[in-house]
């Protein structure tokens, strides 16, 4: 699951040396709330899901419990 | 005369909704516009929740027609401003410079319709999810907060990723522009720039002047590196932004703290130095000062005529 979210964010961040975490928060990556929604989106159809986001959702470990939850 | 679901759906008579320009929308502008039959916005910028409310009472006392408020999202304001607009029960919330998520559900359990400006399908059908009215899809051909497509190239996009009504955004400052984008599949369009040059619209004149005088090639993108470009007129300032975006010895902090404040000058002291003058590309089209119901006029039936001329080639 990192794996590929890490893929995704380098292809979202246009950087191929980008390694996270699940502690890596979406503020240090530089991803503000717009970003995020484009990000979500990107993993949904990646993923064939869909994602419920809310304002907790603050760092890459939330994003995976989201995406399991989905 | 042209009038869409969009008329219905906000209770206005010509589907044109007049931009949430910040320091510059005010109650006056908001309700002229509104009183002409198209949907006034007042603009809460990073204003503090006191002013907005001091807005909305001002321009209930001017108009018995709906309007609405333009939340910018980045201000350190927009919680408290939310909240107002849920109290004060406004007709209509736009949203723009980042997501509303947080606070749709407060807006529509009052009511309120929410109509969230987008630069990209993807929040577009965020917003739909959330629940929102219709969207705005806003093009970087105008002023102020832009994204990265063009009005052309977005505006169908987004029209075919969602089911809500779209209101096109960007670049339309006359009927051909309307009836272009009712072409792409819009339901409406946001004007901003044209209505800077309304007779209610308070702005300074130097502000005014300039935009008259602008041409095509007169608008300048700044703030790139920071993650939130803005459209301006070409100024020696605004110039001077756009070159230090690109001088690796200035930081982003830096950067930031220069544009701070330059809006306000522009709009309220007309200050031609260091003013900021947002205005988006179709500035060059706008030769004259009007009222804000001349211009609904205008520009309804010229979207009247191009349209009627448009049947002649399907044959």
């Amino acid at each position: 699951m990192l794996e590929k979210i890490t893929s995704i964010l380098r292809e979202f961040k246009g950087d191929d040396s980008l390694v996270v975490t699940e502690e890596t928060t979406f503020e240090e990556l530089g991803i503000d709330s717009l970003d995020s929604v484009e990000l979500v989106m990107s993993i949904e159809d990646e993923f064939d899901i869909t994602i419920e986001m809310s304002a907790d959702t603050q760092s890459i470990g939330d994003l995976i419990k989201s995406i399991d939850a989905a | 005369m042209t009038t869409t679901e969009l008329c219905n759906l906000l209770e206005i008579e010509y589907p044109v909704l007049q931009g949430g320009m910040a320091w510059i929308a005010d109650a006056p502008l908001a309700a002229a516009v509104s009183n002409a039959g198209g949907l006034g916005l007042i603009a809460a910028g990073v204003s503090s929740a006191e002013y907005v409310s001091e807005q909305i009472k001002e321009a209930r006392r001017l108009t018995d027609k709906p309007f609405g408020v333009n939340i910018m999202l980045m201000s350190r304001n927009a919680e408290a401003i939310a909240e107002l607009v849920a109290k004060e029960k406004v007709a209509v919330v736009t949203t723009g410079a980042g997501s509303p998520s947080p606070y749709i559900k407060l807006w529509i359990d009052a009511g309120i319709k929410v109509i969230p400006v987008v630069a990209s399908t993807g929040l577009a059908k965020m917003a739909q999810r959330w629940g929102a009215t219709a969207v705005i899809a806003e093009g970087s051909e105008s002023g102020g907060h832009i994204g990265e497509t063009s009005t052309m190239a977005l505006v169908p996009q987004v029209c075919d990723a969602i089911s809500l009504p779209v209101i096109a955004a960007g670049g339309i400052a006359d009927g051909r522009g309307i009836a272009a984008a009712l072409m792409l599949g819009a339901a409406g369009v946001q004007v901003g720039t044209r209505f800077l040059v309304a007779h209610e619209c308070s702005v300074h004149q130097n502000y005014k002047d300039k935009i008259i005088k602008a041409k095509d090639i007169d608008t300048v993108a700044t703030g790139k590196r920071l993650g939130h470009p803005i459209r301006s007129l070409k100024t020696p300032f605004s110039r001077e932004l756009y070159s230090k975006e690109y001088d690796s010895n200035i930081s982003n902090q830096e950067l930031e703290a220069l544009g701070k404040g330059a809006l306000k000058l522009a709009a309220e002291e007309g200050d031609l130095q260091q003013g900021l003058f947002m205005a988006g590309q179709i500035a060059g089209l706008i030769k004259e000062e009007q009222s804000a119901q001349a211009i609904i006029e205008t520009l309804m039936s010229e979207a009247q005529a191009t349209l009627s001329r448009a049947a002649s080639w399907a044959n």
